[in-house]
């Protein structure tokens, strides 16, 4: 598979510069200037990050070539509110502490016992087991990769120190196991620290270190540790400039990893990173929509709303049948139009339909409160004490019919006043069922029949939709669409929601976004090479 | 205790060799038996929780778990009956009641929690203050104050550990529903212990140190070898986080303390000499890899719940089992004196399907999730109470000091709320209510009387716990806001 995206003029250029091998040298033009803080930009608070678990077996397998998801099987879950990554959710725990000891130790053990990964790791043939200069090879080379900058002399020394167990058992490869099980279980290794230098007359605010500003690359375009050619770019100066940044940044975008990174935003984004359902259905929705967001983001670039308007879907048989699309011939998957039927786009995708499911049913509460705080970056208040929210509602003339029963929530005290903002957004997708097949009444009451008629209210004005079809060209035609997607993306980048400060940034993005007839990657890119994220501000 | 005196081959290894022991040769080798074991027959203390309610909506039936009889030899219903001849061992504790929001017109009073239910009742319950805003306990709760003072060097100052492995929802998160103990850290804040959730993980974390008795030096210097090594590393690391500290800002300061206060508590832990094996201390079984963790619950392509198909379920039976017997063994090896299980957590989405063949989970079994009302929740409660007696049962065939370790044992069970009127929703009969509370006390440390249905219609759960509590050695009779013991449970 190429490297080289099909249209990305910028990713183009970028392999143009450097050639597309993962090895190739940074060539910068010449006149770059370095990145410099406007005095008036607010600049974004960031604390300690810890690795998310899905971002440190992407960081073994990059690092040591081990792909046994070492993280997603022994660490405690992260915390998905939606995103894995919220540094402030993160808590260190005697549980944590100890199962990072135990992928460490196991990772190590697995990288040694692999000749050729070993080799990678040890790139000197050892006289002996106290062969010190072999092992500070060893330190320095997968030091500088592990914790993602160089090692300190001391520092080296402090790992090599190790080397006296290795002579004792005479063995040298204990010394490498140890130093790979020490670096592992680093603070700086299981955190993405960012110290830098403090700002002259700013403060609380540094400017990062380049390896830090390397790291902050790869860990938003990858989800991974920097490769050596970032690690080379930052030690030679090259991401001091926004031009650096740029380069690099599409060269990264340029990469398989990005399509992985940009498809779980999405997946954790729409939560559809685990789904309710059999094990069959579950894979066969989960590569319908991470193809949908590839080709709009990546293969066929364009307008990012395609994402919500396509005409078309990834479909194998199952799915064909599952949506009802007639026709469909063929073993795998295929492109192939909805043709007549109510769908288009990622919204009417059984993945992201799977929503806000509650009482064995779709829930017109929960998918209007998951398109609010999902697709709307609005904040919905949780119920008031005085409600029983585990309770489905009843209907006051003890109808069946789910219209009726959720009328009680328009009846009922003071309900009124949140549920008509969120039930008839969901009552506008009901004839979705939990799954996203196509519905005409009540699972299991033909006498209700479902109008399928639903309402945003979005500035005070009603706007009626029908499906997620009308659903999604509401969002679209509201202009409060692109705000919201650059809010998403801001969270998953920093690692926690915004703040009042970050505002202007998320502002100026999303107007930038909009002038770029919404690129989804031109987004990622004006992200950080916008002059504050070469900063960060002490929370 | 009639254990043979033998000296472990690794004691006498690592007493010659001069390894860093963290004590003097003489007093390894005194008995075999650690330092911090050389005391008397230390007490233990334990918290079993469950996550339901007693009661289902709308059933006037309050619960199946209180006996009609009350005092000695009491009748056994639905939850309790897995207790079989042990009820002999353990105390019903009924009509308790976490008072609310509206009982005090309004503002959550001491002790109390707010009138909305799911998780309000976790502080007042575990550590005897009023329910804070948000979900988190607003004090440390009983297991942590305990092993204040009963932990002293154990290798483990307390286990906690969650047999539910998921919260089985996918487009929502727990939000503090998976955690029942919570400790001061180093700087004074109250914060949350996430359980370990991993048996092969906890089994590692307490058996990595044992060797096999009978080991051939060759082997047992090599294993020498590997803890130092594994201790070498630990330290490195743990230096440089030390040495990191003072660069990073206020909130990072904070967030590594606490990550450089568990690195230490396990480079600790590591360094601490496994004890020898006894006639009743024994390396257990490893339990191997861990089951699957199972996707979220849901439907199949027939719209049918797929409970059949493991989702919403880990094999949570085999969970129970494996953590009971870390929990014990490592009682039995005063590896530790305090744990928690938390079998489920509040509002579990846990599917009862695969457990007790309900096709429906434990949550839903409150609010008519299947027919049965109080009847179907209770069977819920009995798949609970069968891993509280199998653990109480394991105690109870350990030979110790003369008796049995349930002389030394304080042991709850509690639950996340009773049954009766829920002033959030007001309604009676309701499964969010706090009335008609129930807890079970087993084990017999400081005096306890176990084996009796006392009803204390309005009392606060955590006397039950405090009562536990100064069993075991406490100072006070307060948990938090709450005071007093139940003085009916002990002698």
């Amino acid at each position: 598979m190429s490297l080289c995206p099909s249209r990305s003029a910028l990713a183009v250029a970028a392999c143009a510069l450097w050639g597309c091998s993962g090895t190739a040298e940074l060539q910068m033009p010449g006149g770059s200037a370095p990145v410099t803080l406007d005095p008036t930009a607010e600049v974004s608070v960031s604390g300690l990050r810890r690795l998310s678990r899905v971002e440190l077996d992407a960081t073994l397998a990059d690092l040591l070539g081990d792909t046994t998801n070492a993280g997603q099987r022994l660490l405690p879950p992260d915390s998905t509110d939606p995103f894995d990554n919220d540094f402030r959710a993160q808590l260190a725990s005697g549980a944590l502490i100890e199962s990072i000891e135990k992928v460490a130790t196991e990772a190590a053990v697995r990288a040694l016992a692999d000749p050729a990964r070993r080799a990678t790791l040890v790139p000197c043939t050892a006289v002996g087991p106290d062969d010190a200069g072999c092992l500070r090879t060893v330190i320095s080379t997968f030091g500088r990769r592990a914790l993602r900058r160089p090692l300190t002399d001391d520092e080296v020394n402090r790992f090599a120190s190790l080397q006296s167990l290795a002579v004792e058992a005479g063995d040298f490869d204990l010394g490498v196991k140890l130093v790979v099980q020490a670096l592992l279980q680093h603070p700086e290794f299981i955190y993405r620290v960012e110290l830098g230098t403090p700002v002259d007359g700013r403060d609380g605010v540094f400017r990062l270190s380049p390896w830090e500003l390397a790291s902050r690359l790869s860990y938003f375009f990858w989800g991974s540790t920097p490769p050596d050619w970032l690690l080379d770019a930052a030690g030679a100066g090259q991401l001091d400039s926004t031009e650096g940044i740029r380069l690099a940044a599409a060269k990264l975008l340029a990469d398989p990893k990005a399509k992985a990174r940009v498809e779980r935003f999405h997946a954790l984004w729409l939560g559809y990173h685990r789904l309710p359902h059999p094990v069959d259905l579950t894979a066969a929705l989960q590569t319908e929509s991470g193809a949908l967001v590839d080709r709009v983001v990546f293969d066929e670039p364009g307008d990012y709303f395609d994402l919500f308007t396509s005409s078309e879907s990834y479909l194998n048989s199952t799915l064909a049948t599952h949506y009802g699309v007639s026709g469909f011939t063929g073993a795998g998957f295929a492109w192939t139009p909805y043709g007549d039927l109510p769908r288009k786009g990622l919204l009417s995708h059984g993945a992201v339909l799977s929503a806000g499911a509650k009482f064995s049913d779709t829930s017109p509460t929960q998918r209007g409160i998951f398109v609010r705080t999902r697709l709307l970056c609005q904040d919905v208040p949780p119920p008031p004490p005085t409600v029983n929210a585990d309770i489905a509602p009843t209907a006051p003339n003890s109808s069946p019919c789910k219209a009726d029963r959720y009328s009680a929530h328009a009846s009922t005290g003071n309900c009124f006043a949140c549920h008509q903002n969120l039930d008839p957004i969901g009552f506008g997708l009901e004839r979705f069922d939990r799954e996203g097949r196509y519905r005409t009444t009540d699972d299991n009451l033909p006498q209700c029949p479902i109008a399928g008629a639903g309402r945003v209210v979005l500035d005070g004005a009603a706007m009626p939709f029908s499906g997620p079809v009308g659903l999604a060209d509401t969002l679209i035609a509201s202009g409060r669409f692109e705000g919201c997607v650059v809010t998403q993306l801001y969270r998953f980048a920093m690692g926690r929601r915004e703040a009042a400060l970050d505002s202007g940034l998320i502002e100026k993005l999303t107007e930038q976004f909009k002038t770029n007839h919404r690129g989804f990657t031109d987004l990622m890119l004006d992200l950080v090479t916008d002059g504050t994220f070469s900063f960060r501000k002490d929370e | 205790m009639s254990a043979p005196f033998t000296l472990h081959r690794r004691a006498v290894l690592k007493g010659l060799g001069g390894f860093t022991l963290g004590l003097p040769l003489l007093e390894v080798m005194l008995d075999g038996r650690p330092a911090w074991a050389q005391t008397a027959t230390p007490n233990r203390y334990l918290v079993f929780f469950d996550g339901q309610s007693l009661g289902a909506d709308n059933d006037p039936v309050h619960n199946l778990f209180a006996p009609d009889t009350v005092g000695r030899n009491y009748d056994l219903k639905t939850a309790l009956a897995p207790l079989g001849a042990l009820k002999d061992e353990v105390s019903v504790i009924s009509g308790l009641k976490i008072p609310t929001a509206s009982d005090n017109g309004g503002a959550v009073p001491a002790g109390g929690r707010r009138d909305d239910f799911h998780v309000s009742s976790l502080s007042p319950l575990l550590s005897g203050m009023r329910s804070p805003a948000d979900t988190s306990s607003a004090g440390p709760t009983s297991d942590q104050i305990v092993a204040g003072f009963l932990a002293q060097s154990t290798p483990f100052k307390s286990l906690a550990y969650r047999v539910q492995a998921d919260w089985y929802l996918s487009v929502s998160a727990p939000y503090g529903r998976d955690m029942i103990s919570y400790k001061r850290d180093s700087t004074g804040k109250v914060v949350p212990i996430p359980p370990q959730t991993s048996p092969s993980q906890a089994f590692a974390a307490l058996f990595g140190n044992f060797t096999a008795p009978g080991v051939d030096p060759v082997a047992a210097q090599r294993l020498a070898l590997e803890q130092r090594a594994r201790t070498s590393v630990l330290d490195l690391v743990s230096g440089d986080a030390e040495r990191l500290l003072p660069r990073l800002g206020a909130a990072d300061k904070l967030r590594m303390q606490r990550h450089l206060d568990e690195l230490r508590a396990l480079e600790l832990r590591v360094k601490a000499i496994a004890p020898t094996q006894t006639s009743t201390c024994v390396k257990p079984a490893d339990p191997g890899a861990d089951p699957v963790v199972g996707g979220s619950q849901g439907v199949d392509a027939n719209g049918d719940n797929t409970y059949a198909q493991n989702l919403g379920y880990s094999n949570e039976e085999q969970r129970a089992k494996v953590f009971c017997d870390l929990i014990h063994m490592a009682m039995v090896c005063d590896l530790t004196r305090v744990a928690t299980l938390q079998m489920t957590m509040f509002q579990s989405h846990l599917s009862m399907y695969q457990l007790t063949g309900q096709a429906t989970d434990c949550h839903e079994l409150g609010h008519g999730g299947v027919p049965g009302g109080t009847a179907a929740m209770a069977k819920a409660h009995a798949w609970h109470v069968k891993h509280f007696a199998y653990l109480l049962q394991k105690f109870k065939d350990t030979p110790e000091a003369g008796g049995t370790m349930l002389d030394h044992l304080a042991m709850a069970f509690l639950l996340e709320g009773g049954h009766g009127y829920d002033p959030g929703g007001a309604k009676q009969n309701s499964s969010h209510s706090t009335e008609n509370m129930a807890c079970l006390l087993a084990g017999r440390a400081g005096g306890l009387k176990p084996g009796q249905h006392v009803v204390k219609a309005g009392l606060h759960p955590a006397s039950v716990l405090i009562t536990a509590m100064k069993a075991v050695g406490s100072p006070t009779d307060t948990l938090g806001e709450v005071t007093g013991v139940i003085p009916e449970l002990s002698t």
